[in-house]
C-alpha cells in the first residue's frame, strides 16, 4: 500500500467516525453540543484539501450532511431546554432518587390531567366482529362443529348406512335359514351350519351369526364331552341374565376346530 | 324541532362522541366532529366545556398538524389536579403512578428523549427489578411512553395529552427533603 493511499484510508475511517458519532446522538437522544462542530468542520476542510479522491468528496459531502443535521439537533435541544425551564436533567434525577415515591406521586399529580373515557359495543363493532366471524377458515382437520357437513362426510355417511342396510339384511336372511333348518332337523349343529365351499363364505357366516347369539335369538348347547356345539333358534328375542363369552377358532381348514 | 332542542341534542352528541371511545385511541378529530356537529362545532364544544366544568373535566384540544382546529384531536380531561386518595379510587397503585412519575420526569427534563438504560437506573433505586421492567412495560402499553427499536424512550402521544411538563418539572424542582414530606403527610392523614 502507497502513502497516498494509507492516507486515503486514515482519512476515509476519520469521515466514518465522525458520521457514526452524529448517529449515535441522533438515534439515543444524547446532548448535542458534546460535539464541537466547529473543530470538525475545520478539520474536514483541512482533510478536503489534502484528499482529492472523488470517493472521498462523496463520503465528505455525506459527512458535511449528518453535522448539519446535528446543528439542527442542537436548535431543538435548546429549544426544548427553554421549554424545560433548562432545568438540569441529572438535577432532575438526583431528586428522584433522593425523595420517597409517595412524594414524587404528589409532585407528579400538580401536572396530571388524565383522559376520561369510557369503552362500550358500538353497533359499527358488532358489525365487524360478525363479518370477522363469518369470514373464518374452517378448521384443520375438518369441521367437527357447526351446521356445515361436508361433501366427503355426506359420502362416508351415505356408505355406512349402506353397509349397515346389508348386514341386517344377511342376518335376517340367515335366521331365517337356521329356523327352517331347526324346524326341519331340530337341533343344528353349529359346524355344519356354517360351513360353505368358500372358506370367506364360511367365515361371513360365522361372523353372522355372532351377532344372532349375541342379540339373544339363538341359543348356543355346548357338550364338551362330544365337542359338538349346536344352535337353537328363537321366535323371539331373549334376554340375557348371564353373558359368557365363546371362543371360536376358524384355521385356515374349516375342519380343525379349537376351542 | 326548535333551535334549542336542536342544539341540546348536539350537546348530548358531543359529550358522548368525547366520552365514549369509538377507536383504539381515545379522543376525537375535529374532523368528526364538523361532520356530526356541523361546521359551528367549536360553538357547541365550548357550550359543553363550561356544563363539564362544573363537574370537574373540561374538553381539551391537542393541535397535531399546525392550529388546523379540524386535524386537532378532542379529549374530555380531568381539569383539577387528582388527589393521593383519588388514585385508590381510581384503579392506580401509588407504585405505578411513582414509576410513570420517575420515567416522565427524566424524559421531559432530557427534552423528551433518554436511553431505556438510564430510565431503568433510576427506576431500580425504587423497585425491584422485575417490576420497574412491569411498571414501564405497561406505561409502554397505555401510551405514555414509547419505546424505539434502538432501545430509546420517548414521551407517548397520552403523555403529551395528558401532562404539563412545565408544571411537571417545576413541581419535581420543588419537591421537599423526605422528612418535612413525612411531617406534611401526617397532617394530611
Amino acid at each position: 500500500m502507497t502513502t497516498a493511499e494509507k492516507k486515503l484510508r486514515i482519512a476515509k475511517e476519520e469521515l466514518e467516525n465522525i458520521i457514526k458519532i452524529c448517529e449515535n446522538i441522533e438515534k439515543r437522544g444524547l446532548n448535542p453540543f458534546t460535539v464541537n462542530v466547529k473543530e470538525l468542520l475545520s478539520k474536514l476542510r483541512k482533510t478536503l484539501e489534502e484528499t482529492p479522491d472523488l470517493d472521498y468528496y462523496v463520503m465528505d459531502a455525506e459527512t458535511v450532511y449528518k453535522i448539519a443535521t446535528l446543528v439542527a439537533l442542537q436548535h431543538k435541544w435548546l429549544k426544548e431546554k427553554a421549554r424545560a425551564l433548562f432545568v438540569d436533567a441529572q438535577m432532575i434525577a438526583t431528586r428522584l432518587v433522593a425523595m420517597d415515591k409517595k412524594s414524587i406521586v404528589r409532585a407528579f399529580l400538580k401536572a396530571w390531567r388524565p383522559i376520561v373515557s369510557l369503552e362500550h359495543m358500538t353497533p359499527h363493532r358488532l358489525r365487524q366482529g360478525i363479518e370477522h366471524f363469518l369470514g373464518l377458515p374452517p378448521r384443520g382437520g375438518g369441521r367437527t362443529w357447526g351446521w356445515k357437513i361436508s361433501q366427503r362426510e355426506v359420502e362416508l355417511i351415505k356408505g355406512k348406512i349402506a353397509e349397515e342396510e346389508e348386514i341386517a339384511e344377511k342376518l335376517k336372511e340367515l335366521r331365517e335359514e337356521l329356523m327352517k333348518t331347526y324346524e326341519e332337523k331340530g337341533e343344528v349343529d353349529y359346524w355344519e351350519f356354517i360351513k360353505r365351499d368358500r372358506f370367506e363364505e364360511s367365515f361371513e357366516r360365522a361372523y353372522l351369526l355372532s351377532f344372532l347369539i349375541t342379540e339373544g335369538y339363538v341359543d348356543v348347547k355346548r357338550n364338551p364331552l362330544k365337542n359338538e356345539i349346536k344352535l337353537i333358534p328363537r321366535k323371539e328375542k331373549v334376554k340375557r341374565e348371564q353373558s359368557v363369552s365363546l371362543v371360536i377358532t376358524i384355521g385356515g381348514e374349516l375342519g380343525e376346530r379349537r376351542r | 324541532m326548535s333551535g334549542e332542542d336542536s342544539f341540546s341534542k348536539k350537546l348530548m352528541t358531543a359529550a358522548a362522541m368525547l366520552l365514549f371511545r369509538s377507536h383504539r385511541k381515545p379522543g376525537v378529530k375535529g374532523w368528526e366532529l364538523k361532520y356530526r356537529l356541523g361546521k359551528n362545532y367549536m360553538k357547541i364544544i365550548d357550550a359543553l366545556n363550561s356544563h363539564l366544568k362544573r363537574l370537574g373535566l373540561e374538553v381539551k384540544t391537542v393541535f397535531e398538524e399546525g392550529e388546523d382546529l379540524d386535524k386537532a384531536r378532542f379529549y374530555i380531561t380531568l381539569a383539577r389536579p387528582l388527589m393521593l386518595s383519588d388514585l385508590v379510587t381510581s384503579g392506580w397503585s401509588i407504585d405505578e403512578v411513582a414509576a410513570l412519575a420517575v420515567t416522565l420526569s427524566i424524559l421531559v427534563s432530557r427534552g423528551g428523549k433518554a436511553p431505556l438504560k438510564d430510565v431503568l437506573e433510576v427506576l431500580e433505586t425504587k423497585f425491584p427489578k422485575w417490576k420497574a421492567e412491569a411498571h414501564l412495560e405497561r406505561a409502554i402499553r397505555r401510551g405514555y411512553v414509547e419505546k424505539s427499536e434502538e432501545d430509546v424512550l420517548t414521551l407517548g402521544w397520552r403523555a403529551k395529552v395528558e401532562l404539563d411538563q412545565k408544571e411537571l418539572l417545576t413541581s419535581m424542582l420543588e419537591l421537599q427533603p423526605p422528612e418535612q414530606t413525612k411531617e406534611e403527610s401526617e397532617g394530611e392523614e
